[in-house]
């Protein structure tokens, strides 16, 4: 079954004096799989918030429909089961970390007996809890990212949506958050994300799904995506003379120099190979050879730029 | 479907970190400080006027609970709603299973008990001064300080109401002239009446019945003149503020239910 499904789901928002109609999402239909992590990736102002919003109940969508697990999104029920991170860590600031977490554990419905040691066990998870008594307002931005992370956990959710839980964060930071999202994959929870940080998304997805102007534009595992058009060696190489430069640059489909370095993209084997005889017999020393891997990072690109944004 | 208690025990949930934000507001003891200095000034203006000092003491000391409860109620009201909206922290509140109505409910509950708590220390200070000053405490002063909580809470949804659609700044306004038009609604009926403009007429009609008559509830002057009024005008007067206060917050939750949240 799947953990979220969304069908021809859309979003006009009305703005300024005017209303002037804004689309935000134009019939985006996706699918979740259980256990799974889900990187839902795109440009700024793609519509990859607003249909966060829509799972989670802040925003009702123009046309179309979401559920999460059986349940339509409309269902506050449908969030029994669902634990979320917004973009921004917004939170009440007057409350220490543990009111924090005891008031949503209570707005959860988790028993007296549970609670507190559900709490504790979090808090340490998150690396927080020599600062739980502290108020929020004085946390700095990880100290909330992850107390944020701490009550999305809270409801021991079956679906964790988090809305670019990297974002502002140090390498340290990020390396938690990623360690976690597959820690809750283990866990066997499903977990969908939003990232500008696509080489962290990389890492760790198993399906992505870019959206760009509202649409979505390409959807699939990221293994499959990423090796749609691969192909290719990558050949980097050191003390080249300048005309065998030129000769390989020209028999190369993408060629960059860097002082002594150089770095060589052929796109078959055979070239590849009289290539390598070429970098001998000039006396130049092959420091790498490596498949040509299509990244995410291109991935997106390539698909935002074909639609016209960017 | 949830059941009665667990609604319930969410809108507890709320109504006290709603009280717990209040009590950590700095606004809200600005304001009782200078109540409470208000109500301790009677005793010099008392001191400064020939005759009635009781009737000065009274006054004062209700017109302070009166106006400090008012701003109270509109600006550290709206700015418990509004903060939670302008801040985004409803996102997070939201997003857990639990109604809109529901987080509106909590709200409404929660500053009605800060309310409580305000009118509570204003009125006991109030009441300490009459006794130190050997002035007359008479029933009539209850019933004045128990429908100043009415009308507060009135006005607390009010500002929930606008707070619902518009920005902090605006359902301030609003609500703030409301309060004053709210006071001001007989005086408007018996002008429109004695106009020989029939859509003035109409107008103030209009308005007498449906904007919020706040005149009913204000039992201060009776009160400050040592008298107890009769049972039935405030049991009359506190069924009217309980249906008002029902069909704006109804009309709130109809309008929050249906808000985006950007």
């Amino acid at each position: 079954m799947s953990a979220i499904r969304l069908r021809g789901l859309s979003k006009t928002f009305r703005k300024g004096f005017w209303m002037k109609p804004m689309h935000a999402l134009r019939g985006v239909d996706l699918s979740v799989r259980e256990g799974e992590i889900f990187g839902f990736l795109g440009p700024n102002g793609a519509g990859k918030t607003t249909t966060i919003k829509i799972l989670t109940g802040l925003i009702h969508p123009s046309a179309g429909e979401a559920w999460i697990g059986d349940l339509p999104v409309e269902v506050p029920e449908s969030r029994k089961k669902l634990g979320f991170l917004p973009e921004g860590t917004f939170f009440h600031d007057h409350l220490t970390g543990l009111e924090f977490c005891e008031m949503h554990a209570r707005l959860l419905g988790i028993p007296r007996a549970e609670r507190r040691d559900r709490i504790r066990d979090l808090m340490v998870r998150v690396g927080l809890a020599d600062s739980e008594a502290k108020q929020i307002r004085h946390y700095s931005k990880g100290m909330r990212q992850r107390v944020g992370l701490a009550q999305a956990l809270l409801g021991d959710p079956e679906v964790v949506i988090l809305d670019e839980p990297m974002s502002g964060l140090d390498p340290v930071g990020r390396r938690e958050v990623r360690d976690l999202i597959l820690e809750l994959r283990e866990q066997g929870r499903t977990v969908f994300f939003s990232s500008h940080v696509l080489a962290d998304a990389e890492m760790i997805c198993d399906q992505v799904a870019v959206i760009v102007a509202g649409r979505v534009v390409e959807t699939g595992y990221l293994a499959d995506l990423l090796g749609r058009q691969m192909g290719g060696v990558e050949l980097v190489v050191e003390g080249l003379s300048e005309e065998r430069w030129q000769e390989l640059s020209r028999a190369s489909r993408r060629s960059v120099g860097h002082g002594m370095r150089h770095l060589f993209e052929f796109s078959d084997e055979d070239t590849v190979e009289k290539a390598l005889d070429e970098v001998r017999r000039d006396g130049g020393r092959i420091v790498s050879l490596v498949p040509a891997r299509r990244s995410l990072e291109d991935l997106v690109v390539e698909r935002s730029r074909s639609v016209g944004m960017r | 479907m949830s059941s009665l208690l667990q609604i319930l025990n969410r809108i507890m949930v709320l109504a006290q970190n709603t009280l717990r934000e209040a009590v950590r507001n700095r606004l809200l003891y600005n304001l009782l400080f200078f109540a409470v200095l208000m109500i301790v000034s009677s005793i010099l203006l008392a001191e400064l006027h020939l005759g009635h000092s009781d009737r000065i003491y009274r006054d004062v000391g209700l017109s302070a609970i009166a106006g400090f409860g008012s701003l109270i109620a509109i600006f550290v009201g709206i700015g418990l709603l509004s903060r939670e909206i302008d801040q985004k922290t409803v996102y997070i509140v939201l997003s857990k299973p639990i109604g809109r109505w529901e987080f509106l409910a909590g709200k409404f509950v929660g500053l009605a008990g800060v309310l409580m708590v305000q009118v509570v220390a204003m009125g006991a200070c109030f009441l300490g001064v009459l006794w130190l000053q050997g002035a007359e405490i008479t029933g009539g002063l209850f019933q004045a300080i128990g429908l100043i909580y009415t009308e507060l809470v009135l006005l607390t949804a009010l500002a929930l109401f606008f707070s619902t659609f518009t920005t902090s700044y605006l359902a301030g306004m609003f609500t703030l002239a409301f309060w004053v038009v709210g006071h001001l609604l007989m005086d408007l009926r018996t002008f429109g009446a004695h106009s020989e403009v029939e859509s003035l007429r109409l107008l103030t009609e209009s308005l007498y019945w449906t904007l919020p008559n706040l005149d009913r509830l204000d039992l201060k002057a009776e009160a400050a003149a040592g008298l107890t009024s009769q049972g039935v005008h405030v049991v009359t007067a506190l069924a009217y503020a309980a249906c008002y206060s029902l069909g704006l917050l109804l009309a709130a939750a109809s309008l929050f239910r249906r808000r985006d949240f950007h």
